[in-house]
């Protein structure tokens, strides 16, 4: 069938691009690893709050890092598709018998695998740093899995408003202004112990708390909530993640195929 | 018989109620050279997107080779090659890759696809940049990548909208006579251009399209006999005579004495004048003008040609940026409707 062919031309199409503009790589990733790098040290005393020398903040962080990692290069995918609008490269494409939903599932999956290789460069860098994962290669598989998931839903954010806008520059403010609040007021980076109580409430219910949860579970092997460690999976907040996650995808990537079909139609 | 393109009553109303093209009727016959041709905003583009089905018709029915363009898009697909206005490569692949692509796309497999990308390369003259980005090509050298692109499947019919435009002389005369031999072979091509010379030797028929209607349409030949004037190039030795303009000057004597005079337009030697039989006129006018002491450079006679067509069937000059200021207010003075 033509869709998988179609799908993967394309798939490969966007990865020849992302090579050769290794810069686009850079820039997404340089974030993270500052982050990693000298945002743990700013915060190292806090490790001596999260269980005492059970847990550094380095592996705490780390599963905030990959997360926010996943939420910004997520957030880039629908100005690839704003830059083929523009450029005629998808009229070009729309002239050809090629299958319409390859196009759109050949840049989910650009995107997904985007997001998989800057999450493995940020766990090796985290491995020597001295973050081991607590539940093993299995735990790191899942955390990739995980990533790879959370990074599919919210992509779908960024193709709709590339889409509805189709402009760059709205794609990238509308990022910005929704990365950092809903990245600070989350337990990404600190646990709920250190925000105001107002902020605990949104932390709470805010969707990249409980996904950071799903990933931050297999790196330590705590449920850092409830101030346990050496439990390995918690399936419970694990699935819990996974439900949040889906419930966001089905909304996103339902508008993004609402949108898609309206332009290629 | 049908035709390879047959429109009739096509109407596009954009969203924002432009009314971009309003009611035009043409066909185009299998193994046609057809110009489609009009000013800017005139519904060129618009009326190519609709018939390789990238835009909805908003009314009036349209069919490719006996395809409705609304229910059998995915077949009219298959068959055509598409050039965009703006051209369009992915300028992170190389040329080669672009080929690739695009014969991937349409839906052609990997030896196929190889001996085909060969033979394009060599064509549109690609072989030795074939392997570096088209984003270091030349506007002319992504052109012609362009071009190459949608030749990749072997489409029945081309559209290209304005594939020359831009291009150097050389380029230009290149994709032309490459053009010629694609229609040759048997390709039937719809093309929108600035270029009325070419359009002149190459195009079988054309339309001329105006504000979204088409204003005539027929044979290069049948066009410009329809014109029924020559025109007569004056060139003056001096800008002025006894202290007064001398076009003014040579204007009075024309219209004084010269009653198959049909027009007098400005152009920047001196004056351009329309009239039946322009040749047997010229020994008069040359004896007329020494009598009035107006001393001509240089006088020349020309049958019409597509761009008196044009200017007549629309007011305007195809190519406006060839076209000196004071020539243009001429010409618009010209425009009757
Ligand atoms: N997407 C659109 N929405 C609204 N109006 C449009 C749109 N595209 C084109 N138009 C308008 O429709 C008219 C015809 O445009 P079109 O592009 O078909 O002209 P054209 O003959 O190709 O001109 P040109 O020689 O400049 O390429 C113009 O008035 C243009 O402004
Ligand atoms: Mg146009």
């Amino acid at each position: 069938m033509s869709f998988f062919s179609d799908a993967t031309h394309l798939f490969v199409r966007s990865m020849k691009k992302l090579v050769r503009n290794p810069i686009l790589v850079f820039f997404s990733l340089f974030q993270p690893i500052i982050f990693l790098l000298l945002f743990t040290q700013l915060f190292s005393g806090l490790g001596r709050f999260l269980g005492a020398g059970i847990l550094s903040y380095t592996a705490f962080a780390t599963a905030g890092i990959v997360l926010q990692n996943a939420f910004s290069s997520a957030f880039q995918s629908g100005t690839a598709v704003v830059d083929d609008i523009k450029s005629g490269f998808l009229s070009k494409m729309l002239a050809t018998p090629v299958n319409r939903s390859a196009i759109l599932f050949g840049r989910l999956l650009s995107d997904v695998f985007r997001v998989v290789v800057q999450t493995v460069i940020i766990l090796v860098l985290a491995y020597a740093l001295g973050v081991y994962p607590a539940t093993g290669a299995i735990g790191y598989l899942l955390v990739i899995f995980t990533v790879a998931f959370f990074g599919l839903a919210w992509s779908g954010i960024s193709l709709a408003l590339g889409l509805k806008t189709k402009s760059a520059e709205t794609v990238f403010g509308i990022a910005g202004a929704v990365t950092f609040p809903l990245l600070f007021m989350s337990t990404a980076l600190v646990t709920a112990d250190f925000m105001p109580p107002w902020m605990q409430d949104v932390s709470t219910y805010n969707p990249v708390s409980i996904a950071v949860n799903a990933i931050r579970n297999p790196i330590t092997g705590c449920n850092v909530a409830q101030r346990v460690c050496n439990i390995g999976f918690d399936w419970n907040t694990i699935l819990q993640a996974y439900g949040v996650i889906a419930a966001i995808g089905l909304v996103t990537l339902g508008a993004t195929l609402y949108l898609f079909r309206k332009v290629v139609s | 018989m049908p035709g390879i393109i047959d429109v009739s009553q096509l109407v596009k109303t954009y969203g924002d109620g432009t009314k971009a093209v309003k009611g035009i009727t043409f066909s185009v016959n299998e193994g046609e050279f057809f110009g489609f041709l009009g000013p800017n905003g005139a519904g060129k583009s618009t009326t190519i997107k609709i018939l390789t089905t990238l835009l909805q018709k908003t009314s009036g029915f349209a069919s490719v080779a006996g395809l409705n363009v609304d229910s059998d898009a995915a077949k009219i697909r298959k068959i055509i090659g598409v050039q965009n206005q703006d051209t369009v490569v992915d300028e992170d692949l190389t040329g080669r890759e672009n080929l690739v692509l695009q014969g991937q796309l349409q839906q052609m497999h990997g030896p196929a696809i190889k001996e085909r990308v060969d033979d394009l390369l060599k064509i549109v003259d690609l072989v030795d940049a074939a392997d570096k980005r088209a984003g270091f090509y030349s506007g002319g050298m992504k052109k012609r990548l362009d071009l190459a692109t949608t030749l990749v499947h072997n489409p029945k019919i081309l559209f290209l909208d304005e594939p020359t435009t831009g291009l150097d002389p050389q380029s230009r005369a290149a994709i032309w006579a490459y053009l010629k031999r694609l229609n040759e072979q048997g390709i039937t091509i719809f093309i929108t251009t600035q270029y009325l010379e070419e359009v002149d030797r190459l195009c079988r028929r054309l339309a001329i399209v105006d504000l979204g209607e088409i204003v005539a349409q027929g044979t290069p030949g049948d066009l410009k006999q329809e014109i029924g004037a020559d025109s007569i190039s004056l060139g003056f030795e001096n800008s002025s005579l006894n202290g007064g303009d001398v076009r003014t000057k040579a204007r009075q004597v024309l219209e004084k004495k010269f009653d198959g005079v049909s027009n007098i337009v400005d152009s920047d030697i001196g004056l351009t004048v329309y009239a039946k039989n322009g040749s047997y006129m010229v020994p008069e006018l040359v004896r007329a003008f020494d009598e009035a002491q107006i001393r001509l450079s240089t006088i020349g006679v020309s049958s019409p040609t597509l761009d008196d067509v044009f200017l007549k069937h629309t007011g305007k000059r195809i190519r406006v940026e060839e076209v000196s200021s004071a020539n243009m207010r001429g010409m618009f003075g010209r425009r009757r409707r």
